[in-house]
């Protein structure tokens, strides 16, 4: 007799009939490879029962129901409650505290140009003083060049009559000197004529010569 | 000599069945549905008016990237109002994409056609009811035939524009979703397989169990780069779904 053994390896199913008699002596043999000495309702017995046994599975690019139902129902689910549910609230909060943000932004901007607008004012203040202060100090260098314009006058007058007098001093102690040194140039050219000539020359006319002279020497 | 067997490609993508009709995948689903929900009930319920942190945090960054990376990109300030379809849809895909990298569960449920083929059939259904209500009727023509389309040009056009709109994007919605999570669980189960085969393998060469630390830092990189790909196709899949529905309002498109 023989007992149909069916095994599978990947998609591949393979039928062996293993006689049983004699007890201890099992031979296998392979329906495709090796021509069986079977009667004809030998053979359909066995294929009938291999065909029996052989369950293949559902193939692996095929859509199960069941998992198209779980999987379809799962999101149809989920998308649902994040339509309704789960979307709203978290949108509500971020665009909540987007506000906020957008709120303070908007307050900061504010305080800002307020910062900005009270900085124009303390510069515009600054500008002023400092014209003043400038204007000021115009004033005050004016004041000051007139004062030493007046004072650089007085010293100036000043300068000018102690020179004059110090010029007049100086001229009169000039004619002075000259006089006496025309009185003593003209004796003693009087008495050097005298030793050249023997005779003593009109001192008046001796006094006019030198005075010439020395007028002439004194304009040279 | 070292034998690896790969196993059936449903024994990696089918699990025996919580009950009879509910398996790992429905788990999965549920189980982003509800931690979802928990997360943004959770965020809703904490001071709005101070700083965001932690979970409210979390929250708030993922409507600000819909509202400003997908929204604002694609439909313009008109389209804010569709930020809670677009979250649900971000999030419920990116959840369910998660679970592939998530030891113990490490199946991500959009690597089985259903669920991608559920989403991509209802955001057809929704850009075709967005453009029957803005367009009415003229929805249709102006879709098959876009204004400004030579009259030669139309039935060849309208028949681009039939397959293109209404048969293959919902298609390729889903085909991208699910090939992409499908390829990369398949990836990473492989490398997790040839890292424990080689560990194991009882031969002379001890060589070969030292090399098994090379797939298992692929599998590491593997996992890492499968964040990526996770949050990718969420995001993919969120603002071609915002694409479709912009388009769907205006008859220009």
């Amino acid at each position: 007799m023989l007992t149909a053994v069916v095994t599978q390896s990947g998609s591949a199913f393979t039928v062996h009939l293993v006689a049983t008699v004699p007890p201890n002596s099992t031979a296998e043999q392979t329906t495709s490879s090796e021509p069986m000495l079977l009667a004809a309702n030998e053979v359909a017995s066995v294929t009938a029962t291999a065909e029996e046994t052989i369950k293949p599975g559902p193939s692996p690019i095929a859509p199960e129901l069941k998992e198209v139902a779980w999987g379809g129902g799962s999101f149809v689910v989920f998308a649902v409650l994040m339509r309704f549910v789960l979307f709203p609230r978290l949108k509500k909060g971020m665009d909540a505290r987007y506000a906020g943000i957008r709120a303070d932004h908007e307050g900061a901007d504010a305080t800002r140009a307020e910062a900005k607008a009270e900085v124009a004012g303390y510069e515009a203040q600054l500008a002023g003083v400092k014209a003043e202060a400038a204007a000021h100090i115009d004033a005050a260098r004016q004041t000051l060049e007139a004062e030493r314009a007046a004072r650089l006058e007085v010293v100036g007058a000043e300068i000018a009559q102690h020179r004059a007098a110090a010029t007049a001093e100086n001229d009169a102690a000039r004619a002075a000197v000259q006089s006496q040194i025309e009185s003593a140039v003209a004796d003693v050219s009087g008495r050097a004529i005298e030793l050249a000539v023997g005779k003593r020359p009109d001192a008046t006319v001796v006094a006019r010569v030198v005075a010439d002279v020395m007028g002439a020497g004194v304009s040279r | 000599m070292l034998g690896l067997e790969f196993p059936p490609i449903n024994e990696i993508l089918r699990w025996q069945d919580v009950f009879s009709s509910f398996n790992k995948i429905a788990l999965i689903a549920v189980a982003a549905a509800v931690l979802g929900t928990v997360v943004f009930l959770l965020a809703g319920s904490k001071d709005a008016t101070v700083a965001p942190k932690g979970i409210r945090n979390l929250a708030e960054t993922s409507v600000e990237f819909i509202e400003d990376s997908v929204i604002m990109q694609t439909m313009g300030k008109e389209g804010l109002g569709w930020t809670p379809f677009l979250l649900s849809l971000f999030v419920f895909i990116f959840l369910c994409n998660m679970t592939g990298i998530i030891p113990i569960l490490q199946m991500p449920a959009t690597a089985r056609i259903a669920i991608p083929l559920f989403l991509s059939l209802l955001v057809w259904i929704v850009f075709i009811g967005t453009g029957l209500k803005h367009q009415k009727a003229r929805y249709f023509t102006n879709l098959l035939w876009p204004p400004g389309v030579p009259a030669a040009l139309k039935p060849l056009v309208g028949l681009i524009e039939f397959f293109s709109t209404i048969i293959v994007r919902p298609l390729s919605l889903t085909v991208r979703l699910f090939a992409n999570m499908l390829a990369g669980h398949i990836l990473l189960v492989t490398f997790a397989l040839l890292s424990e085969a080689m560990f194991q393998a009882k031969t002379h060469v001890p060589l070969l169990n030292i090399g098994g630390v090379l797939p298992f830092f692929m599998l590491v990189f593997l996992t890492a780069f499968e964040v990526l790909v996770v949050f990718l196709q969420a995001y993919i899949f969120t603002i071609l779904t915002a694409v479709y529905i912009g388009s769907s309002t205006h008859a220009e498109h």
